[in-house]
C-alpha cells in the first residue's frame, strides 16, 4: 500500500489516474472465480439466513473489529461524514461553492437524508451547529484543494451503490463508494475507487479498500485498477493497486464476517 | 404454457451481449382480437378516472405508490437518458456537459413559461444551485451506468426517446412500458433499474413486455425484454413469446382490479 502523508500538489485524482500507457490490461477473468469461492464459503452459513431476512455485509462489518474506537461512527461524526460525502458529489460535477456547509446541507436535505441523522441535526443547539459548520467547511476546504478541478472529460460517478445478492439472496454484500473515476468498459484497467473519510486513516483502511475492490469486481465483472482513501482530516492519501492477492484477501474478510 | 425468465449474473463483460444475441427469432404478434380482448377486460374494471398501469404497479401487487414528488433520485433517469442521447448525437460533448445541458434546457423552458406546474422543469426552477448540482451529479451517475450497459452491447442501440404507452380503447386506461435502450429496430429492449431485483421482477418485466407489444403499431413483441440491475450485477430477461405477453397482460389486468377494489385484493 502506498501512503502519501500530505496532499500532493494539484489534484489527487491526477496522481491516482497516472499515465494511461502504464495501466495494465483489464482483469475480467477473476470475478467468476472470486464469486465461486465466495458462494462455496458462504454456503456453509447461508442456511441461517433467508432472502427475506438476509445477512447484509457492509464495509463497516468488515472493518469493525480492526478499529475498536472509530470516532467517525459517533453520531456527530456520521453526520459530518454524510455532509462531506454530499459535498464530494457537488464538486465532482464542477460546482463551485463559497458556503460549503450550506451547500452540503441543502444537498443532503433534498436527497432522502437519513431520518436518524436529521434528528441529530435538529437537536443541535446553536453552538453545536456552528461547530459542525466549521468542521464541515474545514473538511470541504481540504477536499477542494486536493481534488482541484475534476476534468469534465473524465467519467466520474459519486456515491456508487452496490447491493450484491449471494447464495440465492440469503447473503448480500452492500457497499457505497464515494467517488469512482473511469469506466470498466475500457480495454485497460482504468477504474479508480476513492473513499473519502473525515477521520484520520487508521489500520482498517486496507481492509476497507479491498472490500470496495471486491464488491466492484463482482458488480461489474471487471476488477478496478486502484483503490484509494483520502482523509479530509489529515490530507493523507493511501492507495493500492488491485490484484488477485488483494481480492483474495477481501474474500477471506467477507467469509470471516459471515462465520462470526 | 411456460413463461420462464432467464436470470444471468453479470460474471463476464459480454454477458448482456450474449443474452441479447441468444434471443429467439420467432416472436408473438398481437392481433386485433387480442386488442379487443384486453379492452373488454380492462373496460370491465370500474374506474372513476383515467388510470395508468405499469410494471411498477404490477410488482407492488397493485398497491398504490406514495404520492409522487420530484427528487434528485426521481429526476436522474429522465436527465441521464437525455444526456446519453445527446452524447450519442454529438461526441463533442462530455457526459457531464450533456447532463448540464439537459438541466439548462428544462430551466430555460420553465423561465419562458413552457413548463407546467408539477413538471420536472418547474421543480428544477425552484432549486438552489447546490441542489441543482446534486441533481446534475445524479444524472451523470445514471448516464454513466447506462453508457456502460450500452458499451457492453454488440448490436446497434439507441436511447429510447420515451417509454412506450398504449391507450386501451374504451377502458380509460394507459399501459406504460419502461424502456431505456432499444436494440436494433426494437429487436430487444433494455430496461435499467437501481437496487436489487425482487421476486416480483419477472412479472414486472413481463408486464413491460406486454405493454410494449400492445404499444407497437404492428403489435410485434420484442425478441427479448431485458432488465439490468447494475447495482446488483444482475440481468433478467423474458422472451417475446405468446405465453409471456399473455402472462404480462393478465398481470396488468389484475393490477387494475386491485387498484379499483383496494379492500378486496384476494379477488385479484
Amino acid at each position: 500500500m502506498t501512503l502519501t502523508t500530505t496532499t500532493p500538489a494539484g489534484s489527487i485524482l491526477e496522481v491516482l489516474r497516472g499515465e494511461r500507457a502504464a495501466r495494465p490490461p483489464r482483469d475480467s477473468e477473476s470475478a467468476t472465480g472470486l464469486r465461486a469461492i465466495l458462494e462455496d464459503g458462504l454456503g456453509e452459513v447461508s442456511n441461517r439466513f433467508t432472502r427475506t431476512s438476509p445477512l447484509v455485509i457492509t464495509a463497516a462489518n468488515v472493518v469493525r473489529h480492526a478499529d475498536a474506537i472509530d470516532i467517525a461512527r459517533a453520531p456527530i461524526g456520521r453526520l459530518r461524514g454524510a455532509l462531506v460525502a454530499q459535498f464530494v458529489r457537488l464538486i465532482a460535477v464542477g460546482h463551485r461553492s463559497d458556503n460549503a456547509f450550506g451547500d452540503a446541507l441543502r444537498a443532503w436535505c433534498v436527497d432522502q437524508s437519513s431520518l436518524e441523522l436529521r434528528g441529530i441535526l435538529d437537536d443541535l443547539d446553536a453552538d453545536g451547529r456552528a461547530r459542525l459548520a466549521t468542521e464541515v467547511s474545514a473538511h470541504a476546504a481540504t477536499l477542494t484543494r486536493a481534488l482541484a478541478t475534476v476534468p469534465a472529460t473524465w467519467s466520474v460517478r459519486t456515491a456508487l451503490r452496490s447491493r450484491l445478492p449471494l447464495t440465492g439472496g440469503a447473503i448480500v454484500l452492500s457497499d457505497v463508494v464515494d467517488l469512482v473515476i473511469g469506466s470498466s468498459t475500457e480495454s485497460t484497467a482504468s477504474t479508480v475507487l476513492v473513499d473519502v473519510t473525515t477521520s484520520p486513516i487508521g489500520s482498517s483502511a486496507e481492509r476497507l479498500l479491498r472490500f470496495h475492490a471486491l464488491v466492484h469486481t463482482l458488480r461489474t465483472s471487471v476488477a478496478p485498477w486502484r483503490v484509494a482513501m483520502f482523509s479530509t482530516a489529515t490530507g493523507e492519501l493511501v492507495s493500492d493497486d488491485v490484484d488477485v492477492t488483494l481480492l483474495g484477501a477481501a474474500v477471506d474478510d467477507v467469509l470471516a464476517v459471515a462465520r462470526r | 404454457m411456460s413463461h420462464e425468465e432467464l436470470t444471468v449474473r453479470a460474471v463476464a463483460p459480454d454477458a448482456l451481449a450474449r443474452v441479447i444475441g441468444d434471443a429467439p427469432h420467432d416472436t408473438f404478434t398481437v392481433t386485433d382480437a387480442n386488442r379487443r380482448s384486453l379492452s373488454e377486460r380492462l373496460g370491465a374494471v370500474a374506474t372513476d378516472r383515467h388510470r395508468r398501469i405499469d410494471a411498477w404497479l404490477v410488482e407492488r401487487g397493485g398497491r398504490p405508490a406514495t404520492p409522487f414528488s420530484w427528487s434528485p433520485t426521481a429526476a436522474r433517469r429522465i436527465l441521464g437518458n437525455g444526456a446519453l442521447r445527446r452524447l450519442a448525437r454529438s461526441r463533442a460533448v462530455t457526459l457531464r456537459d450533456a447532463a448540464r445541458d439537459e438541466i439548462d434546457d428544462l430551466l430555460s423552458r420553465a423561465a419562458t413559461g413552457h413548463q407546467r406546474a408539477g413538471s420536472l422543469g418547474a421543480w428544477l426552477a425552484n432549486r438552489h444551485p447546490a441542489e441543482l448540482a446534486l441533481v446534475h451529479a445524479g444524472a451523470v451517475d445514471w448516464a454513466g451506468s447506462l453508457a456502460d450497459v450500452a458499451a457492453s452491447l454488440a448490436a446497434d442501440w439507441t436511447v429510447a426517446s420515451a417509454d412506450a404507452y398504449y391507450d386501451v380503447e374504451r377502458a380509460r386506461t394507459t399501459l406504460r412500458a419502461r424502456r431505456d435502450l432499444v436494440i436494433g429496430r426494437g429487436d430487444a429492449v433494455v430496461r435499467v433499474r437501481g437496487g436489487v431485483p425482487r421476486s416480483s421482477a419477472g412479472p414486472g418485466l413481463r408486464a413491460d413486455l406486454a405493454a410494449a407489444t400492445f404499444a407497437d403499431p404492428e403489435g410485434r413483441a420484442p425478441r427479448r425484454y431485458v432488465g439490468v440491475w447494475p447495482d446488483a450485477g444482475v440481468i433478467l430477461a423474458v422472451d417475446g413469446t405468446d405465453a409471456n405477453v399473455r402472462a404480462g397482460a393478465r398481470d396488468l389486468v389484475r393490477a387494475a382490479i386491485v387498484v379499483s377494489c383496494p379492500g378486496d385484493r384476494l379477488a385479484a
